[in-house]
């Protein structure tokens, strides 16, 4: 375990320099942020770039719910072009998933999978900047294809054969490709990180079924990346080598399949809503118990079935393929599949139901936004069923009750729990609490806005309306309801907007305040973050912890008596470490994360408009290599690092 | 839960009730819920009551339960005591089997009619019923009806026998001459179920007429069956389904179910070659058409043109410079009742929209005749025609740089649109 390292080893031996740079020492400001390899600071920024791309997306589907607020009979009718419209939404959909739910998740697996297991930092250290950087590269390379050449325009499931170069010759279809290839290693690299922190540096007597579900969810959710994302990038790689160098994979006349985009899409694409969904489900699993002051109902049950939405989810992506032709016999084993994994997702939903049931449940700002997914969820879990009926889903698919569907399970459910996330840890993020009542109104106004935006369009997707449509005719019957929801998408982007202001507004009345500690833990929790001070110390604990099972922290502040009651016999705070801890060794800041992943840029715009441009990326990522292999194991000389102090004693 | 809240609740459900009423007024042509045919009703028979009710009533029961929990264990910020612990209950095994086991074998139940509405939409119709082709490309549909029984429309190389010669060429382009080629509009006789050959010339569509049947895939490379079969008289309208670009929102399309003794007299006009016009202006909107136009589209005529006018294309001489490589067959244009990839009206006035349903059947025959007549209530759309040929793509999103839909002909005079228009009008 971490704190058994020998630190002293390190330090005996004369300071090495192999490096063609050195680290950086003691870096302030911007450059901190840049070479930082804290999984704390780059779960922060996980979180920051997420919140930034959740405009974007946020805008975009604004903007569809402008276009869509009025009936368009002809062209002119309409605010934006057939074009237009079809490259916001591609651009809404594929900011929505990779760049703002993936990444959100991201940021909670990084922030708190250390803290809650126990642990200094993740595995590696270096690898994780590396993770942030290239999926913050490639999301940026996206979103210049609005200003380089136009945005993709071929849905965020980007079917072959309309994405080849015959039907789709400009750039931004290889935007999509190149740039969600990036965000893709960095998903991939991230997995085999965190998978190796959960695996190998859990807090001694961590055992398996001691592990808050929090990161049983994250351990399942890196699994899925691990095995799904390389699916993508196989097909997205198999796309390119058609668009770029003339390859046939998807080109019908060559004899290609396009069918074959679709299974390798959906083989990744399903296991992804599980991916996106499971952070979300650890969150509130974490959050319930917290202010329903009980334990999570059947601990085991929650871990497992969690586990077998992870192994179901990979056999069951042809349900999203039900009218493609597959023929009778698969979408009859798919559909019964896909039927039965509501088992293990309905059992979540139960126990969650259970931990509240009989609790003592504190309605704050987190609660409300547990209790949300639970609900919303429900609704979203439950049109999901409907669509498993294989023959019943050949009049919904391609419909906006499909539309409505997911967006009760990723906004309802995962964007939901994220909210509740957000509420509970951001005291230990940042040192101060959230204003509650801004919070309630956040809350409220999203729940409204949600139901009034995503609601209506169940109705309209079983009245005929299909999805990716840029307009729709007055004659139709989907005016009614298509001006509810663009009336409350904007209540909604006002009430997702308030989690902004929040933190700006809490954060001036904390500073004017004269920054009141919070406390090491305010909610009276359960877990091991909570045994730490807020903010985070760099260095996470003083000295590790021993785990004695479930919910550690909670077993240390109360006790059983003769009578079988409990009572208290300590607080959090009392129980806290203190965060002077000595001779802690930390991995310094390196330079070559960033630069491994900035030697990217070249290579993704050179696949884009030209090769030669790959050259001298292929050049920087060679050194980027090298510089990193090369550098030395740490900057020993660091003279003020007070984590250094007395570790070599 | 105080007074003033429970008062507004009352208030935002009589509303909510009140809005849902407002909208079920409106009508819906595309509605899943009406089902107009055997096949929609098969699948509205699946989910309708049984597995919609069972769904309310675990919806009611998780999310009134939720509530009703959170509602009772509710402790206010003055009631509570951080050292008063609720019961640390940890599980209960059994309740925890019970709620898996339940719905697997709930599920498990209701597996079993959904397999078998699986293979009841597969079921084919018999052998010499009505079987069409249908053709999916941007931004349009295009019908093939097997006329003379000879196989179907396979026989691609016109020789008379469906072999394996035929097999070699794409059978999406394979055409039989005998066969009628339609576009936008397809027409159906009722009670019969007319089995479809989905097919792609280019991207991926996907063919759905909500009242009629659920959707399938045209995907290029493939040839998917399905079928459609309507009940009553009447037209049934539906959308592209699936992603297939730019105008992808204006691809749609309608059923017209005719009675078998009008769908006979409507098959066997279709199945005769255009007639040359007599009338001036349709005689030089005629001889435009074959300088402009015939590059993309098809008018069949039969025999030889009369002296000192172009000849017509044939399908064998068309060669469309589009990424399809297919134009609408106009050679019954004016039969149809819309067009544009079903968004404009080809008539308009008591036929009402092409995008509602609204359509006597018994007219559709005589549209022609009827536009003719002063007070029949149906005129020919020349405005929409003359500006269609003029600037497509100012009607419909199209791209015809990057042979995507069709080019605009701003190059014709107003006299020249009005002749190519009376031309189109001519072929009924």
């Amino acid at each position: 375990m971490s704190e058994n390292l020998p630190a002293a080893e390190t330090t005996s031996g004369s300071p090495v320099s192999l490096g063609a740079w050195a680290r950086p020492r003691n870096p302030k400001g911007i450059l901190d942020w840049l070479t930082t390899v804290d999984h704390k600071k780059i779960g922060i920024m996980y979180g920051a770039a997420a919140l930034f791309f959740l405009i974007i997306g946020g805008a975009a589907a604004l903007l569809i719910r402008l276009q869509l607020a009025v009936p368009a009979d002809s062209p002119e009718d309409a605010i934006f072009s057939g074009d237009t419209y079809n490259r916001i939404f591609t651009m809404h959909g594929t900011v929505m998933i990779f760049l703002v739910v993936m990444p959100i998740g991201a940021a909670f697996a990084n922030y708190l999978i250390p803290l809650m297991i126990g642990a200094r930092d993740v595995a590696f250290p270096r690898i994780n900047a590396f993770s942030f950087w290239v999926f913050l590269v490639g999301g940026i390379m996206l979103n210049t294809s609005w200003f380089l050449g136009g945005s993709p325009n071929g849905g965020w499931f980007n079917y072959a054969p309309n994405t080849g170069v015959t039907f789709n010759p400009d750039v931004g279809i290889d935007y999509w490709n190149i740039a969600l290839i990036l965000t893709g290693i960095g998903s991939l690299t991230g997995a085999i990180n965190l998978i190796t922190t959960i695996l190998n540096m859990r807090a001694p007597g961590m055992t398996f079924m001691r592990m808050p579900v929090f990161i049983w969810m994250s351990l399942v959710t890196q699994f899925l990346l691990l095995f799904a994302i390389p699916v993508l990038t196989v097909a997205q790689v198999l796309l390119m080598m058609d668009r770029t160098f003339d390859a046939n994979f998807f080109n019908t006349t060559m004899g290609g399949d396009p069918l074959l985009w679709q299974h390798l899409f959906w083989i990744f694409g399903h296991p992804e809503v599980y991916l996106m969904i499971l952070p979300a489900f650890g969150i509130v699993s974490e959050v319930i118990p917290a202010f329903a002051r009980k334990p999570i109902f059947g601990y085991p049950f929650m871990v497992f079935s969690g586990i077998a939405i992870g192994f179901m989810g990979f056999g069951v992506w042809a349900h999203h393929m039900f009218v493609s032709g597959l023929g009778p016999l698969s979408v009859t084993a798919f559909a019964v599949a896909t039927m039965f994994i509501a088992v293990p997702t309905g059992v979540k939903v139960l126990n969650w139901v259970a931990t509240m049931w009989g609790g003592k449940i504190i309605l704050n700002t987190a609660m409300l936004f547990a209790i949300g997914l639970v609900t919303q969820f429900t609704v979203g879990g439950l049109s999901g069923v409907s669509h498993a009926f294989a023959s019943s889903d050949t009049q919904q698919t391609d419909t906006y009750y499909i539309v409505a569907h997911f967006h009760y399970v990723l906004f309802g459910g995962a964007l939901f729990g994220f909210m509740a996330g957000f509420y509970f840890w951001w005291p230990k993020i940042f040192g101060y609490k959230l204003s509650e009542s801004i919070g309630k109104a956040n809350f409220w106004l999203m729940v409204i806005g949600f139901n009034l935006t995503f609601g209506p369009m169940h109705v309209l997707g079983l009245q005929g309306m299909p999805r990716r449509m840029d307009s729709y005719s007055s004659v139709q019957g989907f005016t009614f309801w298509n001006q509810v929801a663009s009336f409350g998408s904007l209540i909604l982007a006002i009430g997702t907007l308030l989690v902004l202001h929040n933190a700006f507004a809490s954060h001036r009345k904390w500073v004017a305040a004269g920054r009141p500690n919070v406390g090491a833990d305010p909610w009276d929790a359960r877990t091991l973050e909570w045994m730490i001070q807020s903010p985070a110390p760099t260095h996470n604990f003083d000295t590790t912890p021993t785990v004695t099972g479930l919910d550690e922290l909670w077993r240390r502040k109360f006790n059983k008596d003769e009578d079988g009651n409990w009572e208290r016999v300590a607080s959090g705070d009392e129980l806290a470490q203190p965060g002077n801890g000595k001779g802690v060794h930390l991995p310094a800041p390196s330079y070559w994360p960033l630069a491994l992943a900035l030697s990217m840029v070249p290579i993704a715009y050179g696949l884009v408009y030209s090769l030669w441009l790959t050259i001298p990326g292929a050049i920087m990522l060679m050194a980027s290599m090298f510089g990193w292999a090369l550098e030395p194991a740490d900057d020993l000389d660091a003279p003020d690092d007070h984590h250094l102090e007395g570790a070599s004693a | 839960m105080n007074f003033s809240k429970s008062h507004s609740r009352k208030f935002i459900t009589s509303a909510g009730l009140a809005l849902v009423l407002a909208s079920c007024a409106e009508d819906k042509p595309l509605n899943t819920f009406e089902p107009a045919g055997p096949k929609a009703q098969t699948i509205y028979d699946l989910m309708t009551p049984l597995v919609w009710i069972i769904m309310a009533i675990i919806f009611v029961l998780v999310v009134g339960g939720t509530l009703l929990i959170v509602v009772k264990g509710r402790v206010t910020e003055d009631e509570y005591n951080p050292d008063e612990l609720p019961a640390q209950i940890h599980g209960n095994t059994k309740l925890e089997w019970g709620w898996t086991i339940a719905p697997f074998l709930l599920l498990a139940a209701l597996s079993f009619p959904m397999v078998q509405s699986i293979w009841e939409l597969e079921g084919k119709n018999a052998e010499g019923e009505l079987d069409v082709m249908v053709i999916g490309q941007q931004w349009w549909w295009e019908y093939r009806y097997d006329v003379d029984g000879d196989g179907f429309f396979r026989d691609g190389n016109g020789d008379g026998v469906v072999d394996e010669k035929d097999e070699e060429l794409p059978l999406e382009i394979s055409l039989d001459r005998d066969d009628v080629v339609t576009a936008t509009e397809l027409v159906i006789p009722t009670d019969e179920q007319v089995d479809l050959t989905i097919a792609s010339r280019d991207v991926i569509h996907s063919f759905w007429i909500p009242r009629l049947n659920g959707k399938r895939d045209a995907v290029p490379g493939r040839l998917h069956t399905w079928s459609v079969q309507a009940d009553e008289p009447g037209k049934y309208t539906g959308w592209c389904t699936e992603f297939c670009g730019l105008s992808h929102a204006r691809m749609r399309m309608s059923t017209i179910a005719l009675a078998p003794e009008q769908f006979e007299a409507w098959l066997e006009n279709q199945a005769n070659p255009a007639e040359v016009p007599t009338d001036t202006s349709a005689l030089a909107g005629r001889e435009i058409f074959a300088q402009n136009c015939v590059s993309c589209h098809v008018v069949r005529e039969a025999g030889d043109a009369p002296e000192g006018v172009t000849a017509i294309a044939y399908a064998e001489d068309f060669v469309a410079p589009l990424d399809s490589g297919a134009a609408p067959d106009l050679t019954h244009f004016a039969t149809r009742s819309s067009f544009a990839g079903g968004i404009y009206g080809v008539y308009v006035g008591d036929l009402g929209d092409p995008n509602d349903d609204a359509l006597d059947a018994g007219d559709y025959l005589a549209l022609s005749q009827l536009a003719e007549t002063q007070d029949s209530g149906y005129r020919f759309n020349s405005p929409e025609l003359k500006r269609w040929v003029a600037n497509a793509s100012s009607r419909k999103d199209m791209d015809p740089d990057s042979l995507q839909g069709m080019p605009s002909f701003n190059q014709l005079t107003e006299e020249q649109l009005d002749d190519v228009v009376s031309y189109l009008q001519s072929l009924d």
